[in-house]
């Protein structure tokens, strides 16, 4: 019984539903805070993003004639289920609810099925700025991907593991990944920048382009499950990041440990922002370039510098 | 993939008028586009036969919600070459104040579509946050922010105390500091750059073909500013640059139009240095005697015409308008052929449109 | 680049190409105010006037095309534009009003010209034919800057 009563609350509260939820809620509105104060705004206060969602949920749920309604329903939960599914195997601060060796490779495979998922929203939306929207997904998924998973590869094979808790664990007591292999950590960070879709990789739903991308036909429920996905995606790709590059803010002083977790979150977090305040919208092909002629050499650059210092 | 058709417009988030493209695409390259505009269309110059010539100077401000300074300005000259009416130097030197000040409100506010348009938010934020000081600037010498019913036949109904004038210096200082800032990113932001250079270029020769002016054109290389050319107080006896470049392209516009920004900034403390004495306006009569005349004026966005036809009435027999939005629109289907889809956004920002000018 | 010669100058080297290019026909020049010229001529001269304006005198920008119905003519004018302003000026028969297009030489006139033709009924041969430029689609209330005459006016 309190076996069954123990893994209900990792699954649900710490560090699992409630706890990733929170936390959504939180990276969300400090990310809009940080962006508005760079810009020299104020700022939404503290609830907006909880407002914005109970908003979404009361909102009529419309679907344009001719859609697939099962299809445009499914696909939301399925993503939203992907990210939650994978939540289960990011440790937090070395607390996880679930993990098994190789659970990194789910973890990508998980993180990464949303990409598909939103194009195919687009796709079947009938609209043209949906098609296009759907399109540009696609083709910014090939361009971010390859680059973000050989960045990926470099700490499993220093960490000699394919379990994200074992690659945090070898990094006690050494240097983290991110100073052993630079390159490799501003990849990943760009790579989650284009996974998110935020600026300045937001192509896909570049409002002045292409209205809304994919989800310009999408409202009320379905639309706040696929904002949701996003704002999660968000905070677990951070936590993914911490731990394969991080160490997993995995020290001696277990207290300590948390609240290292989230200064190193706060870090990445602000590197995002600071990234969507500075530069100006790529253009599709720009980052298709970007992607195949820069970052995929530069991270089989790493990939041999990581093999050679680890043989 | 086959080719899908792209409406932009009545009504799109990019377009802040309502004005349509419907645009052809094969893939993500556009190959054809047609527009449609009129949707708001007034009738000014059909109103303007049955109103007074007084009431048509509060008509005619309401062509250009940007620039509806210019428009009285280049409506009230044609009626006082008519009535052969000698404006008071300080009538025409605060016209020309607030024309250069319209000049830096309606540019930092395209900088800002530009921005946001090419998705770099911080810079629309803060073009626009610092065009409130002019803005201000403007509400405190006339009483309203973009409609400032300054302009009389005859002069203006304005008058500059010290305090105003000590305030208006002091604001235009530290806007000059910002725009500076503004250039500097415009001039070096890879970014920036890359998303609008080499896109909706016209070389020297099409922009003469077409007949368009302003800073499109003179991105180009057509070296026109009326303000120099058509010389008349206070600009006779100012000194300023006419912004040229060569590139052509919407980088060039924006490079043109924010160094523009910087000239009107100089020009403005310029008028306020030699401000001259005396009364604003000068008496106008009522009857305009038969005659016609052309009035050209340099816009923000261009040379402004307006043709005006008296009968001896109070009433002119015919006014027409000639906004230059109309002449960037004409080149719009030329410098969309073939540029990729994301760059619609930043060709139609490029040109600075503004449909209600256009449709009247 | 400030003007060279005075409006006067310009107007008599205007008004001696013209003479010599056309010597049959008389063309009422007269100044306008605002540094512009004002010249008169037969319609089926526009294109060949247009012509020597800008091969021999550059005015190659044309500012706007006015249309006025004054009341037993049409009326087209031509605001020309170089350092000075040359307005042409043709008077078409009010029933049947037809004149020359300018856009197959000078591209950046097809808007004025479309205009003319939807708020005063004037033909511009060869111009294609589009739908309208300002008024609605659905548009039925006649030519809406043409002067109602006044048995017309009585009708209504």
């Amino acid at each position: 019984m309190a076996e069954l009563l123990s893994a209900l609350f990792t699954w649900f509260v710490f560090p699992g539903f409630i706890f990733l939820l929170l936390c959504t809620w939180a990276f969300d509105w400090l990310d809009r805070r940080i962006i508005a104060r760079f810009h020299g705004r104020v700022g939404p206060p503290w609830f907006q993003p909880l407002a914005d969602w109970i908003k979404l949920l009361a909102k009529e749920d419309i679907l344009s004639t001719g859609i697939n309604e099962r299809l445009a329903a499914i696909l939301p939960m399925l993503s939203f289920a992907m990210v939650l599914a994978a939540s289960l195997y990011i440790p937090v601060a070395g607390y996880t609810a679930a993990a098994f060796e190789g659970d990194l490779i789910v973890v990508l495979f998980l993180l990464s099925m949303p990409a598909l998922a939103y194009f195919l929203a687009g796709w079947i939306s009938g609209g043209a700025y949906g098609i296009m929207g759907g399109n540009r997904a696609l083709l910014q998924y090939f361009s971010y991907e390859v680059p973000f998973l050989m960045a990926m590869v470099g700490p499993a094979i220093l960490g000699n593991s394919w379990s994200i808790s074992q690659i945090a664990q070898q990094q006690t007591g050494t240097l983290w990944y991110a100073f052993v292999q630079p390159v490799g950590f501003i990849l990943a960070i760009i790579g989650l920048i284009g996974k998110l879709k935020r600026d300045p990789l937001d192509i896909p739903k570049a409002k002045s382009e292409v209205v809304g991308g994919s989800l310009t036909e999408y409202s009320g429920r379905k639309l706040v499950l696929w904002h949701l996905t996003m704002e999660m995606q968000a905070v677990l790709g951070i936590f993914l990041l911490i731990n394969t590059f991080l160490g997993g803010a995995i020290t001696a002083m277990v207290g300590l440990n948390i609240l290292l977790f989230f200064l190193m979150a706060m870090v990445i977090l602000l590197s995002l922002s600071t990234a969507s305040v500075i530069y100006a919208r790529l253009r599709i092909d720009q980052l298709a370039y970007l992607g195949w002629r820069v970052f995929a050499p530069l991270a089989l650059l790493q990939i041999a510098f990581v093999v050679w210092m680890g043989g | 993939m086959s080719k899908v058709t792209i409406p932009i417009g009545p009504q799109h988030p990019l377009l802040k008028e309502p004005v349509a493209f419907t645009l052809t695409a094969d893939g993500e390259q556009i190959v054809d586009s047609a527009l449609r505009m009129g949707y708001v269309h007034r009738g000014i110059e059909r109103l303007a036969q049955d109103r007074s010539y007084t009431q048509i100077t509060y008509l005619v401000e309401r062509v250009c919600g940007i620039c509806s300074h210019v428009h009285t300005t280049t409506y009230c000259q044609g009626v006082e070459a008519l009535l052969g009416l000698d404006v008071p130097p300080r009538g025409l030197y605060l016209r020309a104040l607030l024309c250069e000040l319209e000049r830096i409100h309606s540019h930092l506010l395209w900088l800002g579509v530009l921005a946001k348009n090419v998705g770099l938010d911080t810079l629309f934020m803060y073009a626009w946050r610092d065009r409130e000081i002019v803005l201000d600037i403007m509400e405190e010498l006339s009483g309203g922010r973009v409609s400032h019913a300054v302009n009389i036949v005859g002069g203006v109904r304005i008058d500059l105390d010290e305090a105003q004038h000590q305030m208006v210096v002091e604001q235009l200082n530290r806007l000059a500091g910002r725009v500076h800032k503004h250039l500097n990113i415009v001039l070096h932001e890879r970014t920036i750059k890359a998303r609008t250079q080499n896109i909706g270029y016209l070389s020297a020769e099409q922009m003469r073909e077409y007949c368009v002016v302003g800073p499109v054109a003179r991105a180009s290389g057509i070296d026109m500013d009326l303000r120099r050319d058509l010389p008349r107080p206070p600009y006779t006896e100012l000194d300023f640059d006419v912004i040229t470049h060569t590139d052509g392209d919407v980088w060039a516009r924006t490079v043109v139009r924010v160094e523009e920004t910087l000239v009107s900034l100089k020009l403005c403390q310029d008028i306020l240095a030699k401000l001259p004495d005396g009364p604003v306006a000068a008496k106008a009569k009522r009857r305009v005697p038969t005659g016609e005349v052309v009035s050209r004026f340099e816009a923000p966005r261009g040379e402004v015409v307006y043709y005006i036809r008296s009968n001896g009435t109070d009433k002119p027999e015919r006014l027409k308008i000639r906004t230059p939005t109309l002449t960037a629109l004409i080149t719009l289907p030329i410098q969309l052929q073939g540029v990729a889809l994301a760059d619609v956004s930043v060709v139609l920002s490029g040109v600075d449109l503004c449909i209600a000018c256009a449709d009247r | 680049m400030t003007p060279t010669e005075t409006q006067e100058q310009l107007s008599a080297r205007i008004s001696e190409a013209l003479e010599a290019a056309f010597p049959d026909i008389a063309l009422e020049m007269q100044p306008l105010p605002k540094q512009d010229i004002s010249i008169t001529l037969p319609p089926e001269k526009l294109e060949a006037v247009v012509a020597i304006l800008i091969e021999t005198f550059d005015f190659y920008h044309l500012s706007t095309i006015t249309g006025v119905d004054n009341g037993e003519t049409i009326e087209i004018l031509y605001h020309f534009w170089n350092r000075y302003g040359v307005t042409l000026r043709v008077h078409l028969p009010y029933d049947a009003p037809h004149v020359p297009a300018l856009t197959p030489t000078i591209p950046g006139a097809a808007f004025y010209e479309r205009e003319i033709r939807e708020m005063l009924g004037v033909v511009f041969e060869g111009l294609p034919e589009e739908g309208p430029l300002l008024l609605a689609d659905d548009w039925e209330a006649g030519l809406p800057l043409r002067k109602i005459s006044k048995q017309e006016k009585e009708a209504v």
